[in-house]
């Protein structure tokens, strides 16, 4: 397999961004996360923090429209962008680690895809999430609520599938009972396995 | 008829409220509750094999009258005449757009102006406005804001009170003729008017406004719409415009055919022939004329626009038949005292904010009937109710990027280029714009008709 592309999915605190960037440094290849930020904030003119702002975001129904295919939700937009965006850049032929952004359902066509979703034990997100973010044991808790909620309404809106559904990914794994490193390190190993 | 009348008003209410919410395609709506007002309103509660024949309104296809009408006629159910039209209308433009039609006419636009982005302003306006006239009105705004950022991209301005303007056009020109928006095709059909008698009624309202919006939109954008630093426009840079037209054979015959259909619509009170007859031989001659791709084009029409309108239809024929329509007429009578400008103020009014916020055909096609019922019982001339239903509904819907199918696709093509128009940019200016031009079209209307 000359081509490889590895989409992320994660659960907020299960450490999938770790991960996935770790993985991108195992194979060498880069990864596209807040990239995908820039890239947009060049092409539009808006600021990377205005975009932050529609960022994996789900359009609201009730201020947007759909007519003929064409959405005039800037979030819609926004992600329409980020997924050609990707598109562009696996039809070239290049290798990468991609983050979220339904990358697992709007990649699915290439056979050089391997879509992992990382998901993790409540006990051990929220000790993660009260680590990185410094917060206490109650905010973490709801601010993983918050992010898996955001997460989920943007997946499910923009592809017909549940957000987490096995179904979508080749690999579901559960990063708390490994680690960060061994799931890693399995990770690779399956990975390896798919590119011979 | 009680029971018929609560589940005719639930179903419509949900249907609206699914139509809102977006969350299911619009036409499996309409549809799905169009066969429940069939099956519950008509079969189950009233028992009505009539109702249920008379709405579906099959027989229509057979009386002579649909094809050529010598005297007005109404309509009653599912309006197959629009149905038809707006299908002939979609075959044609799609052999339009296939040949560079559009783009063609936009460049070389640009070209004749040389360029120059006030002129570029002005003119689009205007195309925009008078292209709406005949074509629907997502067609015009697709191609037209579409160039207008190419031009930004070459001559370096910025796009967005172009496109803004032009969206505002494309609605105001779409209510100055029959064709020109789903609502006045629905009015002009389902209440016998002609493609004349909305032009120098509506039409004259939507030019007069046309005027005042062009001056309005240069005073509030005529600082932002300059290239960068004032340059001149180096011309050279500029694409040919004869590069738009994909197949020279096909530009010409596209042309042509749009022609015809001008000339029959102009001409069909003269003629007597329906809008229906004018949409079917407009979709026959352009696809004889495809030849081969006539396959391709009858793919790309929009079939879930026409399957919406027959479920709406439908609906709104169980609101009809079970008497629904008559309370509302009986409740702006009432609340109106019989005072005629209060009665058309408040369907001009109340039709333009609901459109601007939920879509206007499903309003327009609930309205009809009760105009028709309040013309019938508080003796005002039903002309003088269908334009103002006309321009409410038509002109309404600018005021919101969500109010009219062109606004959506003009600030689509603007954000997926890079241009994102949110409600604030979108309201602050196309908002006072809408209210001027509804006063306007108010006062007239008091002026002409009282």
């Amino acid at each position: 397999m000359s081509q490889l592309i590895i989409s992320v999915g994660r659960e907020f605190g299960s450490g999938g961004r770790v991960i996935a960037e770790n993985l991108a440094k195992r194979f060498n290849i880069p990864i596209y996360d807040r990239h995908l930020i820039t890239e947009i904030a060049t092409k539009t003119g808006l600021t990377a923090g205005e975009i932050e702002k529609y960022n994996e975001m789900p359009a609201s129904r009730l201020v947007s429209r759909r007519v003929r295919g064409f959405s005039n939700s800037i979030e819609d937009n926004i992600a329409e962008m980020q997924f050609d965006f990707l598109r562009k850049k696996a039809e070239s032929g290049e290798s990468f680690v991609v983050l979220g952004r339904c990358s697992e359902s709007k990649l699915s066509d290439f056979e050089s895809l391997v879509s992992i979703f990382v998901t993790g034990d409540t006990d051990k997100k929220i000790e993660r999430v009260m680590k990185v973010y410094e917060m206490s044991e109650d905010e973490a808790k709801s601010f993983i609520i918050k992010k898996d909620k955001k997460r989920k309404r943007y997946h499910n809106y923009h592809v017909g599938m549940h957000w987490g559904d096995s179904r979508l990914y080749d690999l579901t794994i559960n990063s708390s009972k490994l680690g960060i490193e061994g799931t890693v390190d399995i990770l690779e190993k399956y990975v390896r396995a798919r590119m011979k | 008829m009680a029971a018929a009348s609560i589940f005719a008003v639930i179903i419509f209410v949900a249907m609206f409220l699914m139509i809102v919410l977006d969350k299911i395609e619009r036409h499996i709506v309409t549809l799905g509750c169009g066969a429940l007002t069939l099956i519950v309103v008509f079969g189950i509660c009233m028992r009505s094999g009539k109702a249920i024949l008379g709405t579906l309104a099959l027989g229509d296809f057979f009386k002579k009258d649909f094809w050529y009408q010598v005297t007005e006629s109404e309509s009653k159910g599912v309006n197959w005449a629009t149905i038809l039209f707006i299908a002939g209308m979609m075959v044609m433009v799609e052999g339009m757009a296939k040949a560079g039609f559009f783009r063609w006419l936009c460049m070389k636009i640009a070209y004749m102006v040389k360029c120059k982005t006030i002129p570029i302003f002005i003119t689009f306006m205007i195309m925009s406005a008078v292209l709406s006239m005949f074509i629907d009105s997502i067609t015009v705004i697709m191609f037209l804001a579409a160039v207008t950022i190419e031009l930004a991209q070459l001559l370096k301005f910025n796009p967005v009170p172009m496109i803004l303007s032009e969206i505002f056009c494309a609605n105001l020109g779409g209510s100055a003729t029959m064709c020109g928006d789903p609502p006045n095709i629905i009015v002009g059909t389902s209440l016998g008017f002609s493609f004349f008698d909305f032009l120098t009624n509506t039409g004259l309202i939507a030019g007069i406004c046309l005027i005042v919006s062009v001056v309005f939109f240069y005073f509030v954008f005529r600082k932002e719409i300059v290239t960068e630093g004032g340059k001149d426009v180096d011309m050279s840079k500029f694409p040919n415009p004869s590069e738009a037209i994909t197949n020279k054979k096909d530009f010409i015959t596209s042309c042509i055919i749009f022609g015809m259909a001008v000339i029959l619509l102009v001409s069909h009170s003269a003629t007597h022939l329906t809008v229906a007859s004018i949409g079917l031989f407009i979709a026959v001659v352009t696809l004889i004329t495809s030849g081969k791709d006539a396959l391709n084009l009858l793919k790309k029409v929009d079939y879930k626009t026409l399957l919406f309108f027959i479920g709406l239809f439908i609906v709104v024929g169980g609101l009809e038949e079970t008497g629904i329509l008559e309370y509302i007429a009986q409740f702006i009578e009432s609340i109106s005292h019989g005072n005629v400008m209060l009665m058309i103020a408040i369907i001009l009014w109340i039709s333009a904010i609901a459109s601007a916020f939920v879509d206007n055909i499903p309003f327009a096609a609930t309205m009809v009937p009760v105009i028709q019922s309040l013309a019938a019982t508080s003796g005002v001339d039903i002309s003088t109710l269908a334009w103002a239903l006309s321009i409410g509904t038509d002109i309404g819907g600018s005021a919101t990027p969500i109010g009219a199918s062109a606004n959506v696709v003009g600030t689509s093509v603007a954000a997926k280029n890079g241009y994102p128009i949110g409600w604030g940019k979108y309201c602050a200016k196309l908002a006072p714009a809408t209210v001027i031009v509804l006063a306007l079209s108010t006062a007239y209307i008091f002026v002409r008709y009282l």
